[in-house]
This record gives C-alpha cells, sequence and structure tokens, in this order.
C-alpha cells in the first residue's frame, strides 16, 4: 500500500481557516457493506459529496467556530491513523469548498465562484463534446408537473402496490403465453417500415412514461426532479428527468425504486397494452398501436434500461443492490490498479478497495462493461455505417478519439512523465511497448480463422408433383408435409360417387353384354362376334373407369418427403384433376442454394482453396452439417433462389418494391450452392433456412478487417 | 510630498498588490498551451535576432548626433522621451532613442561606452525576452541600459542579482545613471529596517535579492489577508500600506539560476510552534532508527533521498511502539519519524548537504556550495538531522505562507532577464514563463580552449590527475582556477595541494565581498583559485597583461554537475572579451552525477575497464551523458510538478 504522508506543504492554506457547511446543505446517512457514509446534498444546485465515517465527523466539527487545524486535532486524537491525513483534508475541504457545500468566510468570493462557474460550463461542454453518442438537452423543469401527479399515486406506491404490479405482470406474461404465435407474427408487421411511424410516436410515449415513473417515485420519497429533457443516444432522442436527488435517500430500497420505477411503469404500460392487444380485433389501428407499445415499453426496458453494463436504470440498481457506489468508476480504478500493479509492477498503487469480495465483484463488472463498451461502440457504428454511411464514419471517428485516442495520449502522457513511474520509466515503456507488439502481432502477423456468414434455402435435385388424378371429394389423407414416404404409399384417398355409379353401370353394362353373349354362343352363332364386340367394349370402359378411380387414391410416385397442401386440410373439399397437391421430394439429394451480394461472393471468389463451409439449419438448433463441393453461378441473378431468402419472405435481401413474387431483387445477385457433405447424416427439408459458415483460409486479423471494411466501403461509396 | 500625495501612493500600492495577487498566472493545457505556443513564437518572430541587431545599428548610429548634445539638451531630451514612457505612448523610433540617450548617459555618467551587441542585449530585456550573453559581456552595463526604459515604462522595476553584496554594488555603480534619468533608486538588503525598505521600495528602480523581495511581498500578502479590492484592504490596513507596491516589472540577472533552478523553492514565512514537545519524539526516532539494520529493515533511495522500510522493517517499529506509546500517538506518525531518521542518517552528509556552524544545522545548497543560513528543511527533516548530530532540536516551525519563486516572478506583469546561460533552458523559459529567450553573440570571438573531457573509473585516479594539471599549469605561470561540487570536494583538493606545497586560495561561495576580491585576483600569475561553483559569480577574473601572455586563466572543472548549464557557466569565466583561455573537465565514475542517476551502467563499465583512464571510450562518455540528462530530467520533472501543484492551490484552495 502507498504510503501516507501526514504533513502537507500547503497545510497553512487550510489551517487556520474557519470553514463550515453551507447552511442549506442537506447530510443523510447511508450505509455500503457495513461501512458507514454520509452524502452531503445541496438541492439547490443537486451536487452530492460522499464522506466517509471520519471524514464526516471531521466536517462536522467545522462550524465556522473552529480552525481547521484544531478539528483536524480533535479527529487525531479520536481516531488515530484511521483520522485523515493532511494532503487528505485539503482534498476534502478543496472539493467541498470547490462543490459550493462549504463557505469560508462569511462574504462569498465572488470571483471564485464565478471562475468556478465558467470551470463547471466548461466541463459541461466539454463532457458533452466528447460524448456526442449521449447528448444531452435540457428542456423545462418538471418539478411541478410531478409534485401534482405524484399524492394521487401515493397510496399505491409501497410494497403492496409493487406486489400487486408483480402479480399483474405475470398474469399478463401467462396470458401473452398461449398466444405466441399471434405475437410471433404481429412482430412481422410492426417492423415493416409503413409501421416506423407509429414506432417511434409510441417509443416517445413509452419513454415519457417510464422518465415519469423515476420522476415520481423520487418525489415520493422526498426527491426534487428539477430537469427533464432529451438525451440524443446515438442520435436517436430519448426522454430522461434527473433523479439524481436520490442518491440522498438514506434507505437503499428507496434508491432502488427509484432506479425501477422507470421499468416499472413501463412494463405497467405494456401489461395493459398486452390486453388491449388481445381485446382488439386484429388488422385495427388500437390493435397495432397495442402491440407497439408493447414491443417498445416492454422490449426496450429489457434490453436497454435493465443492462448494467451502462449507465442506465440496470447499473444504478444493481450498484445499489452490491452497496458499492461509483461501481464503474471504482471498477475502472480497480483494473488500472491490477495493470499499474501486476503489469508495471508499481509500488506506490493502492486499489480502490482492499475488501476482497468487493474487488472481486469490481473486477468482475469492470471487465464485463468494458468489453460490453466496445462491443457496443463496435455494433453502433458499424450499424449506423451501414445506414447512413457520412455520419455513421463521424461517429465513430468522434467515438473513437473519446473512447480510444484520449486514453491511448493520457497512457503516453503517463508513461512520459507520471511521477508515480519515476523509478520504473524505462521499464513501463518497455512493457507497454512489448504489449503493442504483442497485439500487432496477434493482428496483423498471426493467421487467425476468417469466417464469414450467410443464409440459404434448401432445395432438392429431385422432385416430383403430386396431383390430384381424378376429381373427387377427399376422403381421408395419410400424410402430412413433412412425412417421409415410401414408394407408392397413400397421400390421401377420394371418392367420387359419379365415378363409382359409372363404374356400377359399366359393369352392369358388361353383365348384360356377357349373358347376350352367352345367349348368342348357344341360339345364334352369328350373333357371337357382335356380342364379343360390344363386351371387349364393356371391358375396356369398365377398365378405364377402374383405373380412374385407382386414381383416387393419390400416392408417392417415389420415396421421399412429401411438401406442399396438408391434405387433412383438404378432407370433405372437392378437389379436381390435374389439380397440384404437393410435392415429394427426394431428401437424399438436397442442396443449399444461397443468394450473395457481389462483395459478399467476391470473398468466395477470392479464396485460392475451397473454403469449407458448415450449415446450420435453422429449425435444428446444435445441428452443424459439413458442407462440400461449393459452385458459384459467377454472373448476376435479378431472381433469388427461394422468396424466404428476400425481404417479402422474412429475409435479408432487399426485393425490389415493385415485385408481388418476392423473388426479384434491387441489386445483382451471386447464387452459391453448397452439397451436404457425403456421410452427413442430414436430411434437409426443402425449404427450409439454414445458416452458412464459410470458413475461409485463415490470415491475420488486419487483413480481414482491411478486407472487411475495403468491401463495406465499395458497396457504400462511388470512389 | 504633500499628505496627499502619500496617501494617494499608498492607495496606489495597495491597489498594486492587490492586483499582483489576482493576477493568477495559471499553466495551460492542451489546446490553449498550443495555441499560446503559437502565439508566442510568432511574436518572437518580430524580435528575433536578426531584427535586434538591426534596431541596435540604428541606435549606434543615433550616437555622433547625441554624443553632440550639450547636458541641458541631454536632460530636455530625457524629460521629452521620459514623457513618453510614461503616458505609454513611446513609439518604436521614441524607444530606440531613448535607448541611444541612456547609453550616452551611461558613457557620461561611469564611462562605459555600450559596445552594439549590448544594445542589442538591451533591446531583447525591453522587449520582454531573456538575453543570453556570454558571461563578462557587460551584462551589469546591458541591464543599466534596459532598467531606465523599464522603469520609466512601468514606474518600478525591481532588478534581481544573486546577492544582497552584487545588488549593493550595482546600485551603487549605476545610481547616477538612473539619477540622470530622473528616476530613484535603491537596494534591498537583509539589514534594513522596515521603514527604510518601504522607502527604497516607493523608489523606481530596486535592486535586491529574490529572497528578500519575495519575502517582503509575501509578508505584505499575509497582512493584505483576504481582501477583494484595495478599497476594503485600505479600510482595513488604515494607514499601513504595503511595503512592496504591487509586482509590475523586473529584470533578472542570472535568469537561469533564479528563475530555473532557484525557481520551485519555495520561500516560507514560518514561525515557532509555541507548543513543542516534539523533540525527545525526534531523539527517541534518531534511535530507534540507529538500531535498525541497513540490510534487512529498510531500503535506501538516495537518488530521491527517499527510505523504504520493509516488512521486516516495520514489525521491529510496531514492537517497540508497543513498549512505550508517549509521544508515538499514532503508528504511522512513528513510522514517518523513523523513516525521516534514517533519511538524515542515511542520505544528508555533513559537508555536503548540510554543515554545522555555532552549533546549528546550517544547509548548504548543493547546487552551489552556498550556506544558506537562514533556511531549514521541512516537516521534522531538520529536527531529525539535528538529532542525528547530537544537536538541541529547535522547534518545528509553522507555515504561515509560502511562494515558490516560478510563482512570485509569474506575477509580474513585465519580466526579462539575463543571463550566461539560457539556451539549455530555453525551452522551460517559453513554457513556464512565456519568455522568448535570445542569444546575443560576443563582441569579440572567443578564443578559448576547451580541451577534451579526462574520464577516469576511480575518484583517487581523478584527483592525482588535476592536481597533477594544476601544477603543470602553474609551473608555466598560468593562473589557474579549480571548480568544485561541494565545500568537501574543495577542502579535499585543498589538503592534496597542501601536500605538494602549492600555494592557492579557498573560495566557499560564503564571504561576498572577501570573495569578490579573491577572485579579481585569480587573474594573477601564478595564482590557484579553488572554488565552489557558485563563488564570486558577478565577479569579472581580470588578467594581468602578463598572464594573459601566459595563455589566460586556464579552468579545472573537478566533475561534471547535473545540469550543463552549471559546467557551462564555470567554464565561461575563462577567456572573457576575447581573452585567451583554457579549460578542462575531468570526471570519473565514482562521482555522484554517475553513482546517483546511472549506477548500474556505472558499474558495468567501470567492471569492464582496464586501464584507470578511460578518456576515448565511447561508452563511458554516454554514461555521463546519460547520467546528467537524466539529472536534468529528474529537476525538470520536479520543477513541472511544483508549477502543477502551485497552480492547483492558486485554483481550487480557498485563499488565505
Amino acid at each position: 500500500m502507498a504510503e501516507r504522508s501526514t504533513f502537507s506543504p500547503h497545510w497553512h492554506r487550510v489551517a487556520p481557516t474557519k470553514p463550515r457547511l453551507r447552511p442549506h446543505v442537506q447530510i443523510t446517512r447511508q450505509r455500503y457493506r457495513g461501512r458507514r457514509w454520509h452524502v452531503v446534498h445541496d438541492p439547490a444546485s443537486n451536487k452530492f459529496y460522499r464522506l466517509n465515517a471520519v471524514s464526516h465527523e471531521l466536517v462536522g466539527l467545522l462550524d465556522g467556530v473552529r480552525t481547521v487545524e484544531q478539528a483536524w486535532n480533535i479527529v487525531l486524537d479520536r481516531h488515530g491513523d484511521m483520522a485523515p491525513t493532511q494532503p487528505e483534508v485539503i482534498q476534502l475541504i478543496s472539493n467541498l469548498y470547490n462543490a459550493n457545500l462549504l463557505s469560508i468566510e462569511a462574504t462569498p468570493e465572488t470571483e471564485q465562484l464565478l471562475r468556478r462557474q465558467r470551470d463547471r460550463l466548461a466541463q459541461k461542454v466539454k463532457s458533452q463534446a466528447l460524448g456526442i453518442m449521449y447528448f444531452r438537452i435540457k428542456l423545462f423543469n418538471p418539478d411541478g408537473i410531478i409534485s401534482a401527479i405524484e399524492p394521487t399515486l401515493r397510496p399505491i406506491i409501497n410494497r403492496w402496490g409493487f406486489l400487486a404490479w408483480l402479480v399483474f405482470v405475470l398474469f399478463t406474461l401467462t396470458r401473452l403465453g398461449s398466444h405466441s404465435e399471434a405475437l410471433a407474427s404481429g412482430f412481422k408487421d410492426a417492423i415493416a417500415p409503413s409501421n416506423w411511424g407509429w414506432l417511434i410516436v409510441v417509443y416517445v410515449v413509452a419513454k415519457a412514461f417510464h422518465e415519469m415513473g423515476h420522476g415520481v417515485i423520487c418525489k415520493r420519497f422526498g426527491g426534487q426532479v428539477p430537469e427533464f429533457g432529451a438525451l440524443l443516444l446515438v442520435l436517436v432522442p430519448s426522454p430522461y428527468v434527473d433523479a439524481s436527488a436520490c442518491w440522498g435517500f438514506a434507505s437503499r430500497w428507496h434508491r432502488i425504486a427509484v432506479g425501477a420505477g422507470g421499468m416499472i411503469f413501463e412494463l405497467f404500460l405494456a401489461a395493459i397494452m398486452a390486453h388491449v392487444w388481445l381485446a382488439t380485433p386484429e388488422g385495427s389501428l388500437v390493435h397495432q398501436l397495442a402491440y407497439n407499445a408493447m414491443l417498445t415499453a416492454g422490449l426496450s426496458t429489457v434490453l436497454f434500461n435493465a443492462n448494467p453494463l451502462m449507465r442506465f436504470d440496470g447499473y444504478y440498481i444493481l450498484s445499489d443492490l452490491l452497496e458499492i457506489p461509483n461501481m464503474m468508476q471504482q471498477s475502472f480504478k480497480q483494473l488500472q490498479f491490477y495493470m499499474q500493479k501486476y503489469v508495471y509492477r508499481l509500488e506506490d498503487v493502492s486499489p480502490p478497495t482492499t475488501k476482497p469480495g468487493e474487488a472481486g465483484i469490481l473486477t468482475v463488472y469492470g471487465i464485463s462493461a468494458l468489453a460490453y463498451r466496445i462491443f457496443l461502440f463496435i455494433t453502433i457504428t458499424l450499424y449506423v455505417m451501414g445506414k447512413l454511411f457520412a455520419i455513421g464514419l463521424i461517429l465513430a471517428l468522434w467515438t473513437a478519439a473519446a473512447w480510444f485516442i484520449m486514453p491511448v495520449g493520457k497512457l503516453v502522457k503517463w508513461l512520459s512523465s507520471g511521477p508515480k513511474l519515476a523509478d520504473q520509466r524505462p521499464r513501463a515503456i518497455g512493457v507497454t511497448l512489448g504489449l503493442i507488439a504483442l497485439g500487432a502481432a496477434l493482428i496483423g502477423l498471426i493467421p487467425m480463422p476468417d469466417v464469414r456468414r450467410g443464409v440459404g434455402v434448401v432445395e432438392s435435385l429431385e422432385r416430383t408433383g403430386v396431383y390430384i388424378g381424378e376429381t373427387g371429394f377427399v376422403l381421408d389423407a395419410y400424410a402430412r408435409p413433412g412425412d417421409f414416404l415410401e414408394a407408392g404409399q397413400v397421400i390421401a384417398v377420394l371418392e367420387s360417387p359419379q365415378l363409382e355409379s359409372q363404374i356400377e353401370i359399366s359393369r352392369a353394362m358388361l353383365a348384360e353384354y356377357e349373358s347376350i353373349e352367352r345367349e348368342a354362343t348357344a341360339r345364334s352363332p352369328s350373333a357371337v362376334p357382335v356380342a364379343r364386340e360390344r363386351v371387349a367394349a364393356a371391358t375396356s370402359a369398365l377398365n378405364f373407369m377402374l383405373e380412374r378411380a385407382d386414381r383416387l387414391v393419390i400416392r408417392a410416385p417415389h420415396a421421399g418427403r412429401y411438401v406442399g397442401n396438408d391434405p387433412h386440410d383438404m378432407i370433405g373439399q372437392m378437389a379436381s384433376a390435374g389439380e397440384a397437391l404437393g410435392e415429394v421430394v427426394d431428401t437424399e439429394n438436397v442442396r443449399v442454394a444461397a443468394s450473395m451480394t457481389q462483395t459478399e461472393a467476391a470473398w468466395l471468389f477470392d479464396e485460392v482453396e475451397k473454403p469449407r463451409v458448415a450449415i446450420r439449419p435453422v429449425s435444428m438448433p446444435g445441428v452443424v452439417v459439413r458442407g462440400e463441393s461449393i459452385r458459384a453461378i459467377d454472373a448476376g441473378q435479378v431472381y433469388l433462389p427461394h422468396a424466404s431468402l428476400g425481404f417479402a419472405g422474412g429475409g435479408t435481401i432487399k426485393t425490389a418494391r415493385d415485385d408481388q413474387t418476392g423473388l426479384r431483387t434491387e441489386t445483382a445477385q451471386f447464387i452459391v450452392y453448397v452439397e451436404p457433405g457425403e456421410n452427413e447424416d442430414w436430411a434437409g427439408v426443402p425449404g427450409e433456412r439454414v445458416h452458412l459458415r464459410f470458413r475461409l483460409s485463415a490470415k491475420p486479423l488486419a487483413v480481414q478487417w482491411v478486407d472487411r471494411l475495403h468491401k463495406l466501403i465499395q458497396g457504400r461509396v462511388q470512389l | 510630498m504633500t499628505a496627499a500625495d502619500a496617501s494617494l501612493n499608498r492607495y496606489h500600492a495597495l491597489f498594486e498588490a492587490v492586483r499582483a495577487r489576482k493576477r493568477s498566472v495559471q499553466t495551460l493545457k492542451g489546446a490553449d498551451q498550443l495555441v499560446a505556443w503559437g502565439a508566442l513564437k510568432l511574436r518572437q518572430r518580430r524580435s528575433r535576432l536578426a531584427v535586434l541587431m538591426q534596431w541596435a545599428e540604428a541606435v549606434d548610429l543615433l550616437a555622433p548626433e547625441i554624443r553632440s548634445l550639450p547636458e541641458t539638451a541631454l536632460d530636455a531630451q530625457i524629460d521629452e522621451l521620459r514623457g513618453a514612457f510614461v503616458r505609454g505612448r513611446a513609439s518604436h523610433g521614441q524607444v530606440l532613442r531613448a535607448l541611444a540617450v541612456v547609453r550616452e548617459v551611461a558613457s557620461r555618467a561611469t564611462g562605459e561606452e555600450a559596445y552594439v551587441v549590448q544594445l542589442a542585449g538591451a533591446l531583447a530585456l525591453v522587449h520582454g525576452r531573456i538575453a543570453e550573453m556570454v558571461t563578462g559581456e557587460g551584462k551589469t552595463l546591458t541591464g543599466s541600459l534596459a532598467a531606465p526604459l523599464l522603469a520609466w515604462r512601468h514606474r518600478h522595476v525591481h532588478v534581481f542579482t544573486v546577492n544582497d553584496y552584487l545588488a549593493e554594488r550595482d546600485e551603487q555603480s549605476r545610481s547616477r545613471i538612473y539619477r540622470r534619468c530622473g528616476l530613484t533608486s535603491g537596494a534591498i538588503t537583509q539589514d534594513l529596517s522596515p521603514q527604510q525598505r518601504a522607502d527604497i521600495y516607493s523608489r523606481s528602480i530596486v535592486h535586491g535579492t529574490p529572497k528578500q523581495i519575495t519575502a517582503d511581498y509575501l509578508r505584505d500578502q499575509i497582512s493584505l489577508g483576504r481582501i477583494e479590492s484595495a478599497w476594503s484592504g485600505w479600510q482595513k490596513l488604515g494607514s499601513s500600506g504595503p511595503l512592496v507596491p504591487g509586482l509590475q516589472a523586473c529584470l533578472v540577472d542570472e535568469a537561469d539560476a533564479v528563475l530555473i533552478d532557484e525557481g520551485v523553492t519555495p520561500l516560507i514565512i514560518a514561525r515557532s510552534r509555541r507548543e513543542d514537545e516534539m523533540s525527545h519524539a525526534y531523539m527517541k526516532a534518531r534511535d530507534v532508527s540507529r538500531e535498525l539494520d541497513p540490510e534487512k529493515h529498510y531500503t535506501v533511495d538516495a537518488m530521491r533521498k527517499r527510505v523504504k522500510l520493509t516488512t521486516a522493517g516495520r514489525a521491529v517499529l510496531a514492537s517497540m511502539a508497543a513498549e512505550d506509546d508517549e509521544q508515538w500517538a499514532t503508528a504511522r506518525r512513528g513510522e514517518e519519524l523513523v523513516r525521516q531518521a534514517l533519511v538524515a542518517q542515511c542520505c544528508y552528509i555533513r559537508g555536503q548537504q548540510y554543515e554545522i556552524v555555532d552549533g546549528r544545522v546550517v544547509i548548504v545548497d548543493e547546487y552551489t556550495g552556498r550556506f544558506l543560513p537562514d533556511r531549514s528543511w521541512e516537516h521534522g527533516l531538520h529536527q531529525s538531522v539535528e538529532a542525528k548530530e547530537d544537536l538541541e532540536v529547535t522547534a518545528d516551525r509553522e507555515t504561515l505562507a509560502r511562494l515558490s519563486f516560478q510563482r512570485f516572478f509569474r506575477s509580474y506583469k513585465f519580466l526579462c532577464g539575463m543571463t550566461g546561460t539560457a539556451a539549455d533552458s530555453a525551452g522551460e523559459m517559453e513554457r513556464v514563463y512565456g519568455r522568448p529567450v535570445t542569444v546575443i553573440p560576443t563582441n569579440k570571438p572567443v578564443i578559448r580552449e576547451q580541451e577534451s573531457t579526462r574520464y577516469f573509473r576511480g575518484a583517487d585516479a581523478k584527483w592525482a590527475a588535476i592536481v597533477e594539471r594544476i601544477r603543470s599549469e602553474h609551473e608555466s605561470g598560468r593562473p589557474v582556477l579549480v571548480g568544485t561540487r561541494s565545500v568537501e570536494a574543495s577542502q579535499l583538493l585543498s589538503e592534496r595541494l597542501e601536500v605538494l606545497g602549492l600555494k592557492h586560495s579557498v573560495l566557499n561561495a560564503h564571504h561576498h565581498e572577501e570573495e569578490a576580491e579573491l577572485i579579481a585576483q585569480a587573474g594573477h600569475v601564478g595564482a590557484i583559485t579553488v572554488a565552489t561553483n557558485m563563488a564570486g559569480r558577478g565577479t569579472d577574473i581580470k588578467l594581468t597583461p602578463e598572464s594573459r601572455r601566459l595563455g589566460g586563466l586556464f579552468v579545472v572543472l573537478t566533475e561534471i554537475h547535473g545540469a550543463r548549464r552549471v559546467d557551462r557557466q564555470f567554464i565561461g569565466r575563462a577567456g572573457r572579451q576575447g581573452d585567451p583561455g583554457g579549460a578542462q573537465i575531468f570526471a570519473s565514475l565514482e562521482d555522484e552525477l554517475v553513482t546517483k542517476y546511472a549506477p548500474n551502467l556505472g558499474e558495468i563499465v567501470a567492471s569492464r575497464a582496464n586501464y584507470d583512464e578511460l578518456t576515448g571510450s565511447r561508452i563511458s562518455e554516454r554514461v555521463f551523458k546519460m547520467a546528467q540528462s537524466r539529472s536534468e530530467a529528474r529537476d525538470r520533472r520536479g520543477r513541472t510538478q511544483v508549477m502543477r501543484q502551485d497552480d492547483w492551490v492558486d485554483r481550487y484552495m480557498p485563499s488565505v
């Protein structure tokens, strides 16, 4: 641990002063992991400062009559080694003083006050400029509105209200569970471009409701809500309220309640909307809007607000649950400490916490938050670049500057002139360069597997149509789509009363002609040939009829999987001859057809060796099939092999707007065929969607990234 | 002066004093720093050396005209120019003319006619630059040309020199020039009463040392307290105004030493604590520290003067503290005391860092070897050293106010300076003070011969070689000046010379006036003068015609100093004003520079060496270069840190 020195050369600056906390400042006691803390809160400026027990005692002794020196001596007598050192006291006093929580003389020092104001403004502007991914626009003070709403809700903001809410939400969930199919199909409508306008409206309303939740609960427990505004999250506006007054709450459950208030309100809205959705007829606007609300309110809270890795509701809830204030900052400090201690081997460093449990939490949290940040940065950048290339690029560069170049700059500065490094500077620089070299080698030299993804559809090489052989009513069905059939196995049986009666007639006629023939043989041989001809004609007519009757039984033409209409659905209905029922597809011989853009396909064409490919059927998670003999048709096509690959069919490829079939694409596509490997025991169902993983020849990550970026830009920018 | 005038003056002094305090100079950061740097560079171009020399030539062209003026006409000219300056409306032409006039005044008053390069130097000063002028190029004269112009323009000018003796001497020799220019002048020295001081400060040109003037300024600040405006100060203080009437303009001689080396030394006004029960604790810490084992219980960091206790050492301490617990109120405090006692024991050596004079510990300036009788180390270190030497432990002192020289000088509205060697620290001058450095060429070319440095493995071989060299030069009759790093080294050398029966004199930078005389004679034939680096600064070593014929002064430097500048300064004592001269540096791997700043490398090179002398080996040269640049970097970092701290304190701490 770093040595704390008792004395400071600047002690005389504070020692004789007689400061005191400003009269309007409030102090609340909080407990974190068994330790006592005191939060100093200035409601006027909404500033907070957290003091530990001993510091609090010191600040408490400062009454405007005692000097700092006297107060410090008292604390020193009482607490010995636990007492703050002179540098620590100076830090404390100056922090409080600069947060305007402490007044030193009866008359304020106007110049310093003004300068501090300027500093704060500059700081604010700076932090806004750096964090353009989260831009805040202050709109108005919502305290009046919230104060008006809060009394009516007060009776239910308690644990019983929470329980009732919980029951209601669970009930709604179970009710929704039985409508999962309708839920899923509604999703497609919801994300259709025609719905986007409504989606945004609903989103803003839901989020306003969410923020009201924070505000009302904060008010309920005595906090002020001084600010309402819009937060531009990656340029998407989202309302916010300043409920930071809750940091001063003594009870951590109250703090958690404020943090969770937004989600509670929003999920409540989502639950109500779920019931509205269930009660309204499909196709109505209310139905659609209710679905939108359910989707935005439900999903966004779970995915977004509850996520503790960013500084949103989930983070504050988690930090209070774990009783670690300032968790994000502390955990980064913890990581920094490990770096300095174990990588740079500095001696004078101290960790933010000495409790092993807390250190563990901080470490785990720090690593996940860092990883998430990087992940988020890359995803958001790529996403925005995909939509709005130029803005995405600017955003990416800006954020990279804030998240990357600045820390790197700080590292360089620290390495070159950090006082802590005085002795180990050459070593530290060596270690850093070593790490950079290692990283560069990993990225630039060592080949890494290069994997690209695609989506394909299973196609069969042999397929025979199954048709209705004879008009009739479907009597019974023996196969469903997807069933595997042997050759000749019955798919469906029809009945045709008309045909039956015709057969009866034919039989009767045959019997008649036969009896005529017998009679002729016995009585008049000259009539025999005519009679025989008639018999022959009647026999052939009957046979024809019987053949037709045979065709009432629909059989599989060859072994294979039946796909197409379900004959069960047709029982009792009339089907006319020649009508297509479905297909029997030979599943032994299937292939996957994938459609790729020019740039995607170029990866495959560029390869010297044929890439290895893995097929993952969507319907069977976990199943991986090795693909073989990849063949690409290297000419642009404008038709997809299957509608399910296109936008209209739920796929990812843009189809032409004026196209009804959902097959014609906007841009030229390259069809790639992949056949499953010889020994693979996989019977792909034709028409089924599969994911393809092309494993290209290994190359260093840098090469891969440049290649990808190049291809991304190639597609967007006309050079 | 009427009573109303006196009041007005006092009010003005108060106003300026408050203003000086508010002129809180913050070090710029980031983009601001870059912009300021760019602006500075642009401004500098307008008064770069070539331009200055042109202007100086122009001033020189005015000389015949002005020389021919009768006294009364000259006075009339002075009055007119002075008026323009006072009103702040002096045009460029008037500045040049004023300089020509002051030059004429100086030549009539003292008989010294300034060279063109000195005019260029004076112009550099007037334009707020740091002028680098080689020692012996007449800095005093240059300063006295610029000071009247500055005094006209800024009302008060403080001229800083390194010691009281020089301040007094310069003021006396220059006062005639000043008086002729319608200016009053005075020198602030140690033994003046407050009334005398107040009188001198009210004059236009005040000579003094940084220590004196800073201390007076700081005392003013304490008495002013927390006032925001001159008016509230007026009400609070009543008739007693501040001593120093604001910080308007200053001209710093030996700018590198004052602004850079000494820059971070804080000037502290302290008083003894009334309650003093600590002496016992220091004694006890000393006893404990003597029982600790350097192998097991602590490690010493000589470079940073720090001692670290090992776990075993801490355990020993804990057991001792448990035995009796009277003064050791807290374990941390006890540990600190012991650590300090160890530092006093291991890192502070009598003769190097301090001396004992009349039973008192007197700090010795490590840079210069000078005694600093009225300084003391802070936070009990002084007491620990006293305890170590078994002296009476003085009372711990309580700081009342504190100001670093750097901060003090940055509070001036106008700053300029002269020095022999500023180019080495030009970057720092620009960064910290925003003052560009101009190297003024010498009037006559330097013909000093500097022989290549001789490197040795051990100190013994080095000293032997030094003595040998002194002897051989002495035999030829050439005067020799030997520079040592510390008082201890100069005594050691003196003993060696004694053995050989070489007559010599030793200067310890302690008695300024005597030393000035001694050093003035150092140029005589056959003189051997052993001096610490700083001894007799500001006094020329004049050669006799005889010694000039013998090759001029020969300077021997017995050690490489931590800062290149100091080496250059000392060597610069030979070969002044086109005189002949010679110099050589002797260095060994056992010198403090190497053992402190490149110990490992030094050992490796020493163990590989086959001979005692390493001269000509590239690697050993490298070792010294590296050690020197490391030492310079360390000092620079220390200064930056102090500056940052000063900034922080100024910005975030309540002013007292």
